[in-house]
C-alpha cells in the first residue's frame, strides 16, 4: 500500500465532499479544482510527463471556465441538504466498497485507491445530479461523476497512455466549458442566479404562431 | 498524414469558430469554411493509414472515410440552411467539432479511449441550446443534454474499462459481463434519447433549431453506437455466458422506441417534434443491432447507421426550410403547403422513399435483417410492421400539404427563381435584392440535394455496404502504410 496514494485519495474525497456541501459557489468550484488537479496523480506509475501536464492544464482550464461564472460571488449554489457528515459518510462507504471490490473479480494493473476514490466520487455525484436545482451544483455533480469513472478506469486498466491523457484532459475541459457557458446563460436571464427555470409540462398542441407576413405573398408581387 | 490533417482541420476550425463567436457572420463563415475543408479532407483520406500518437494507434478505414464524407456533406448543407434561415450561430462550429470527435473516436482501436472522445464532442451540443430570449430555459435544456452526455460517457467508460483488460484469472460471476453489456447499450440509448430516455429529445426540440437536431441526437450518438457495436462484437458476443436478461432489456428499449416514437411523431403538431421523434424511432433500429448480439448484425447495423444519419438530416433540413418558407412549423397552419411550394413536395417524397425504403434498398434490407436477428415470434412481425409505420406521419404531413387552399392556408412563397435587372449604380443593393428574392428557393434546393443524397445512401450508393462490411479499426492492419 502506497501512503502517498492514500494521502492523495483522502484529499480528493475531501475535495468532493467540499464541492457538493458548500453553498458559496466560489468555494465549491475551488474544492472541485482540488479533485480535478489531484486526479491524475492517483495512478501507479504516474502518467508520462506530457500526459500529466495535459491533465493538469485540462483541470485548470475546466476550473477557470466555471470560475468565470462564479467569481463575483453574486449568486450561491444549492449546497447539500443533508449536511456534510451525511455526505462524508456516503462517500466513505462508497470508497470502502470500491477499495474492497478492487478489480471487480480479476487482477488489475491499477492501484486500489483509484477504484476507491472512483466509487466515492460517483457516490458524491448522485445527489447533485438527481436533485440539484441549479447549474453549478448539477455541473459539479457531473464533473465528479466523470472524474469517478475515469478513476475507476485507472483502477481497472492502469496508467493511461499519453493520447488517452490528452483526450481525457480535453473531455474534462469540455465539461468545465459547458458548465461555464450554461451558468453564464442562466445568470444573464433575470435575477435568479444559477437556478434552473421552472419546468413546463411537455406540450403536444399549441396555439398558432403565424404572424402577418411582411414578405411578398405571390409570385406576381415579386415580379 | 491525411488522417492527421483531417483531425487538425476539424479541431482548429472548431476552436477558431468558437473564438470569434461574438461576431456571428465571421463565426459562421469560419465554421462553413471548416466544414468545406473537412469534406475535401474526408474525400482525400487514405482509408488504410495508420498513425502512432502518444502510445496509441490511430487507424483509418473505408467506413470512417464514408461516415466523414457523408457527415461533412450533410453538416455543410444543414449549416448553410441554418445560416440562410438566420438560426443559431454556433451550428457550423458544433457540427465541425462533433465530426472531429467522431473521426478521432472511430480511428482509435481502444474503445475505452474512443468513448472519451465522443463524450468530449457531445458537450459541444450545449452551445446549440443557448437562446437569445429565455436564456435560463435554454440553459436548463442544455444541462439536460450535458447530463445525458456525461452519464452515458461515464457508463461507457466503466463498461469498457471492466472488459478492456486481461480477464484470464477472472473469478467474478458471468452476470458482470451482462451488466457491462447493458451499461454500454443503455449509454447509447441515453445518447440517442430513445424511449424511455426521450425527455431530453423532447426538450431539445423546443430549444434547438431543426438543423441542429441531427447533430445532437443522430451524428454524435451514431459514432458512439459504431464504437459500441465493435466493442460488443469483440468483447461480449464471443463469450459463452448467458446475458438473456440484459438482452431482453435492450430488446424492450429498441421495440418500445420503434413503436412508440412513431406514434409520438404521428400525433405531434410541431414539425420539429415530428423530426425529433422520427430520429428516436430510427435510433430504435440501431438498438436492435445491440440486441442481436450476433456478429451478423455488424454489417447491417453500420449500413443502417449511415442511412439513418443522412435521411434524418435530410428530414430535419426539410423541416427547417418549411419553417423558414412559411414562418411556422405548426402543422395545422401549413394546410396547402404543397401547392405553395412543389419543390418541397418533391423533397418530402424523396425523403419518404429514402427513410421508409423499398425492398432491395440497402437500408431497407439492413433494417429487416436487424429485426430478424434481434427478434423472433410475433414481436418480430409487430416490430417489422412498425418500422414501416413512419409512413403514417409522413402521410399526415404530405396530406396537409395537398389540402385545398383556403383563407387559413400556408402563405405563398417565392419558390420560383427571380431575376432583378443589374443596377450598376448599386451593385451591392442589387446583389442583396437578388439574394432576398431567391433565398427561399436556394434553401429549398439545398434540402432537395440533401434528400437526394439520403435516397442514394439508403439505396446503398457511395460504397456503403462494402465499407460497412469492413473490420473495425485494429492496432495493426494488413498492408498498412505508415505516413
Amino acid at each position: 500500500m502506497n501512503p502517498a496514494l492514500a494521502a492523495i485519495a483522502i484529499a480528493i474525497l475531501a475535495g468532493a465532499i467540499g464541492a457538493v456541501f458548500v453553498r458559496d459557489a466560489r468555494v465549491a468550484v475551488l474544492w472541485l479544482a482540488v479533485v480535478l488537479l489531484l486526479g491524475p496523480f492517483l495512478a501507479d506509475p504516474i502518467a508520462p510527463a506530457s500526459g500529466l501536464v495535459a491533465r493538469i492544464l485540462g483541470a485548470v482550464l475546466a476550473t477557470y471556465l466555471v470560475w468565470i461564472a462564479v467569481r463575483d460571488g453574486a449568486f450561491q449554489t444549492g449546497g447539500s441538504r443533508l449536511g456534510w457528515p451525511a455526505d462524508a459518510l456516503t462517500v466513505a462507504a462508497a470508497a470502502v466498497v470500491g477499495f474492497a471490490s478492487h478489480g471487480l473479480g480479476a487482477p488489475t494493473p491499477g492501484p486500489e485507491f483509484a477504484s476507491a476514490v472512483g466509487f466515492g466520487l460517483a457516490a458524491a455525484s448522485i445527489a447533485p445530479i438527481l436533485t440539484g436545482r441549479d447549474i453549478i451544483r448539477c455541473g459539479i455533480g457531473l464533473s465528479l461523476l466523470l472524474q469517478g469513472a475515469l478513476l475507476v478506469r485507472v483502477g481497472l486498466g492502469g496508467t493511461p497512455t499519453t493520447l488517452e491523457s490528452l483526450i481525457t484532459a480535453g473531455t474534462i475541459a469540455a465539461v468545465g466549458g459547458a458548465i461555464g457557458v450554461l451558468a453564464m446563460a442562466a445568470r444573464s436571464d433575470g435575477t435568479a442566479g444559477f437556478a434552473l427555470a421552472e419546468e413546463l409540462p411537455p406540450r403536444r398542441r399549441r396555439a398558432t404562431d403565424l404572424r402577418p407576413d411582411p414578405r411578398p405573398t405571390t409570385q406576381d408581387d415579386l415580379e | 498524414m491525411s488522417l492527421l490533417v483531417l483531425l487538425v482541420v476539424a479541431f482548429v476550425g472548431t476552436g477558431a469558430a468558437l473564438l470569434v463567436r461574438a461576431r456571428p457572420r465571421i463565426a459562421s463563415a469560419v465554421g462553413l469554411g471548416g466544414l468545406a475543408v473537412l469534406f475535401i479532407a474526408a474525400l482525400a483520406l487514405d482509408p488504410t493509414v495508420r498513425l502512432d500518437v502518444g502510445g496509441m494507434a490511430l487507424v483509418s478505414s473505408p467506413y470512417l472515410r464514408l461516415f466523414l464524407i457523408l457527415g461533412a456533406f450533410t453538416g455543410l448543407l444543414l449549416s448553410l440552411i441554418a445560416v440562410a434561415a438566420g438560426t443559431r450561430r454556433d451550428g457550423a462550429a458544433v457540427t465541425l467539432g462533433t465530426l472531429g470527435a467522431a473521426a478521432l473516436a472511430l480511428s482509435i482501436p481502444d474503445a475505452r479511449v474512443a468513448v472519451l472522445a465522443i463524450t468530449a464532442g457531445g458537450m459541444l451540443g450545449v452551445l446549440l441550446t443557448l437562446v437569445p430570449v429565455g436564456a435560463r430555459v435554454g440553459a436548463g435544456v442544455g444541462l439536460r443534454d450535458l447530463r445525458a452526455v456525461v452519464v452515458a460517457g461515464a457508463m461507457a467508460v466503466a463498461a469498457t474499462a471492466w472488459i478492456g483488460r486481461d480477464l484470464q484469472d477472472l473469478v467474478a460471476q458471468p452476470v458482470v459481463f451482462g451488466l457491462a453489456y447493458l451499461a454500454f447499450a443503455l449509454a447509447v440509448a441515453i445518447r440517442f434519447g430513445v424511449i424511455p430516455f426521450h425527455i431530453v429529445v423532447a426538450r431539445l426540440t423546443d430549444a434547438v433549431p431543426e438543423t441542429g437536431l441531427p447533430i445532437l441526437i443522430a451524428v454524435g450518438p451514431a459514432s458512439l453506437a459504431i464504437v459500441g457495436l465493435a466493442w460488443v462484437d469483440a468483447s461480449i458476443a464471443p463469450l459463452p455466458v448467458d446475458v438473456g436478461a440484459e438482452r431482453a432489456i435492450v430488446v424492450a428499449v429498441a421495440a418500445a422506441s420503434i413503436i412508440l416514437a412513431t406514434f409520438a411523431a404521428w400525433i405531434q403538431d410541431d414539425l420539429e417534434h415530428v423530426v425529433g421523434y422520427s430520429i428516436v424511432g430510427d435510433a430504435g433500429v440501431v438498438m436492435l443491432a445491440f440486441a442481436a448480439l450476433d456478429p451478423a448484425a455488424w454489417t447491417p447495423g453500420r449500413i443502417w447507421i449511415l442511412a439513418f444519419v443522412v435521411t434524418r438530416s435530410a428530414f430535419a433540413a426539410w423541416a427547417a426550410v418549411v419553417r423558414d418558407s412559411f414562418g411556422t412549423s405548426r402543422l395545422p397552419d401549413l394546410r396547402g403547403w404543397g401547392f405553395r411550394s412543389p419543390l418541397l413536395v418533391a423533397g418530402l417524397v424523396t425523403i419518404i422513399v429514402a427513410s421508409v425504403g423499398l425492398p432491395a434498398f440497402a437500408a431497407f434490407d439492413a433494417r429487416s435483417e436487424l429485426v430478424g436477428l434481434a427478434l423472433d415470434g410475433p414481436l418480430q412481425t409487430v416490430v417489422l410492421i412498425a418500422t414501416l409505420a413512419p409512413v403514417l406521419y409522413y402521410a399526415r404531413v404530405l396530406g396537409l400539404g395537398l389540402r385545398r387552399l383556403d383563407s387559413q392556408s400556408a402563405r405563398a412563397v417565392a419558390w420560383r427563381p427571380t431575376w432583378t435587372p443589374l443596377d450598376m449604380t448599386d451593385v451591392r443593393g442589387w446583389a442583396g435584392r437578388l439574394y432576398a428574392g431567391n433565398r427561399v428557393l436556394g434553401v429549398t434546393a439545398l434540402s432537395l440535394v440533401l434528400a437526394l443524397a439520403a435516397l442514394a445512401t439508403s439505396m446503398g450508393a457511395f460504397g456503403g455496404p462494402e465499407a460497412a462490411a469492413g473490420l473495425p479499426p485494429a492496432d495493426t492492419i494488413p498492408g498498412e502504410t505508415n505516413p
